[in-house]
């Protein structure tokens, strides 16, 4: 059944020269460009000939670089462990018991897929900082490896699921961009001014010195009304800014989950999807901590829901790659039940108490008042902000109570949340639950209400301001459940 | 055979009906020692600059933040003065609580079937108070884990030999 033999040291296919070199070239650019930039731009006429001849030296070095961690990097299994040698000046050896190995994953960047390699990583359970990567391999290599690495453990939780499993759900075209239309646009948009204000603090200088302010002076002294320009400037910017971040939101979907495919094993999910980075993860349903379910409401209104699942013993980064978009909501409903069985047959929805509309307005309050002290400070006409805002937060109070419920019944947590548009629905074992704890406030003691947390190996649940007699039956009864049932979390 | 009966939800064990013991009294000079180090050296940083700052106003400025520094120091004090009685701990059969939290109060319970591991701290002054820190983990990185300060050090290693015999029963 194997071709390849790992008994003894091997190096990675003569192809990851070109991927260290790529990476390790890409990685360093990201982190100096803007020096670079600012350099090459106030330098270049001078020094031509230095910089050329810099940039040469630079790039041989990172040859050199690659090469070398190209022969210095060995690896082999034995009988029980897997061993990898590496460094060029300090040399390491790692060496992994084949049974503390929780995954093994098989990916490929952009560089990867140009020359038709793929990059295995190695997981092991408890800390995340052991984490193995071989970054070229030919695909049959490295599915003989994960082979291998993976026979210790039961043999359908391994079994190449590529040709035996039936294809589930496809992510169409269509749907894709659909989804990157009805993304949070705002949230991109904070995140992208931040980047923006980030950027020109580091670029100050070199703007300055493009006179781009005489520039607009010079533009703006046309206009009769400066402040009306200057509005219609400002107006203009936050739009670009918006479209921006519209952009930003459709690409990253688009990139992030282009191609998605999830296939249906007899031990769990395959999904695999990806532009320039392909991933490929196996979904245990014994390693699901919490499933979340995410739309919004134009989302909701074209039938669109997000499945994120949450998995023991994977690192964070990983994490965020068990999402499958675009589902519409007969699939989510099957998918929930194929995970949890029987789930929606005893949903009773409860609702927090009204003192959760009163909290969310008081710390509203706050923060208009803050507010306020600020502008008060600034200039009046900044008080004209008030008005969007208390529209905004009444809506968001009274929406994010509408959507606040939970449920439990004998095997099951579903807890829902959301703001003004996401809506969130959270899915929950019981038995999967670690620790549980009650959370009071002087406030909530005088009403005699509390709060619950549960939490999973990977998520905390809030249950948030319910009557303190029913919190604390809560917790007596999923304890209950815990300490008597003979269910492994994992 | 399997059976299957209805539970009475009221028959169940209530954490509610659980004697807390408070951790000890002493532990409180730790709550201060740490707090007095923490806003020193934030005093002393002031200091510094006052000294070598030729910056006109903040030597004005620095009399303000100093009063303000010390108001905050004391309400701390108070707040954990008055919240110290409510830093309790219980053991039952099959799990462990603890409670803290003037302003809020939570109380967290773990069952003893999902603790992965349990650790000992203890620092430089709790080792001449004779307290130990007892660390109790679970597999959540949510948070979920407990850390009762201020335990007797013998309770401390019984607690932690009586867990670690649970744990290792358990595999």
């Amino acid at each position: 059944m194997n071709d390849f033999s790992f008994d003894s040291p091997s190096r990675q296919s003569s192809k990851g020269i070109i991927v260290i070199f790529g990476v390790s070239l890409y990685k360093f650019i990201k982190r100096v460009a803007i020096f670079f930039l600012i350099f090459f731009v106030r330098f270049v006429d001078v020094y031509a000939t230095k910089v050329i001849l810099g940039a040469c030296i630079g790039v041989l070095f990172f040859i050199a670089y690659s090469l070398l961690k190209y022969v210095n990097f060995k690896f082999y299994v034995t009988e029980d462990y897997f061993i990898l040698h590496q460094g060029i000046l300090n040399k390491e050896e790692t060496s992994i018991a084949k049974t503390k190995i929780q995954n093994v994953y098989i990916k490929q960047n952009f560089i990867q897929q140009l020359i038709n390699v793929v990059s295995l990583s190695i997981e092991t359970a408890g800390d995340n900082k052991t984490e193995i990567e071989i970054q070229a391999l030919t695909v049959a290599k490295a599915n003989a490896l994960k082979r291998v690495l993976l026979e210790n453990r039961a043999q359908e939780q391994y079994e190449t699921t590529k040709n035996d499993g039936s294809l589930y759900y496809k992510v169409s075209i269509k749907k894709l961009l659909l989804e990157g239309v009805s993304e949070n646009h705002f949230r991109s948009f904070i995140f992208i001014l931040f980047f923006i204000i980030g950027l020109y603090n580091d670029f100050k200088d070199f703007l300055e010195s493009l006179n781009i302010k005489t520039r607009f002076d010079g533009y703006f002294a046309f206009s009769d009304t400066e402040i009306l320009s200057l509005l219609i400037f400002n107006f203009a910017l936050v739009f670009v800014l918006l479209f921006i971040a519209f952009l930003f939101s459709l690409i990253k979907t688009f990139l992030e989950n282009f191609n998605l495919k999830v296939t249906s094993t007899n031990k769990g999910l395959e999904i695999s999807k990806g532009l320039f980075n392909k991933v490929s993860l196996v979904l245990e349903p014994n390693r699901i901590q919490n499933t979340i379910v995410k739309t919004n409401r134009l989302k909701q209104w074209l039938g669109l829901y997000k499945l994120n699942f949450t998995q023991a013993m994977v690192n964070k980064k990983q994490q965020k790659h068990f999402t499958i978009i675009g589902l519409n909501k007969f699939k989510v409903d099957e998918l929930i039940q194929k995970f949890y069985p029987n789930i929606f047959s005893s949903v009773v929805k409860l609702k927090p108490e009204k003192y959760f509309i009163y909290r969310s307005t008081l710390s509203y309050i706050i923060v208009l008042a803050l507010l306020n002290l600020i502008f008060s400070f600034i200039s009046v006409e900044l008080f004209l902000i008030n008005i969007p805002f208390v529209i905004f937060a009444s809506l968001s109070i009274i929406y994010s109570y509408k959507k606040a419920y939970y449920s439990i019944d004998e095997n099951y947590l579903i807890v829902g949340s959301g703001k003004l548009v996401d809506i969130n629905t959270n899915f929950l074992e019981l038995h999967k639950v670690q620790g549980v704890a009650l959370k009071q406030t002087i406030f909530q003691k005088r009403r005699t209400l509390a709060s619950v947390m549960v939490y999973s190996s990977t998520n905390a649940v809030t249950i948030p301001h319910i009557k303190e007699e029913n919190a604390k039956s809560i917790i007596d009864f999923l304890l209950f459940k815990i300490e008597s049932s003979k269910k492994d979390w994992m | 055979m399997f059976t299957n009966h209805q539970i009475q939800i009221q028959s169940l064990p209530k954490v509610d009906d659980i004697n807390f013991t408070n951790v000890e009294k002493s532990y409180f000079s730790i709550i201060l020692f740490n707090l007095i180090i923490t806003y020193g050296l934030i005093a002393s940083v002031f200091t510094v600059f006052k000294v070598f700052s030729n910056r006109e106003g903040f030597q004005e400025l620095y009399w303000w933040l100093i009063v303000v520094l010390v108001f905050l120091f004391l309400i701390q004090v108070i707040v954990y003065k008055v919240g110290f009685s409510k830093r309790k701990y219980a053991m039952r059969e099959k799990d462990i609580s603890y409670s803290e939290g003037l302003i809020t109060t939570s109380t967290t319970t773990l069952p003893f079937n999902r603790i992965q591991h349990i650790e000992i701290q203890r620092s430089f002054l709790s080792r001449k108070l004779n307290l130990s820190t007892l660390k109790i983990y679970s597999a959540g990185e949510s948070g979920g884990d407990l850390s009762i300060k201020g335990l007797p050090k013998e309770t401390a290693e019984n607690m932690n030999a009586f867990l670690t015999n649970i744990i290792n029963e358990r595999l």
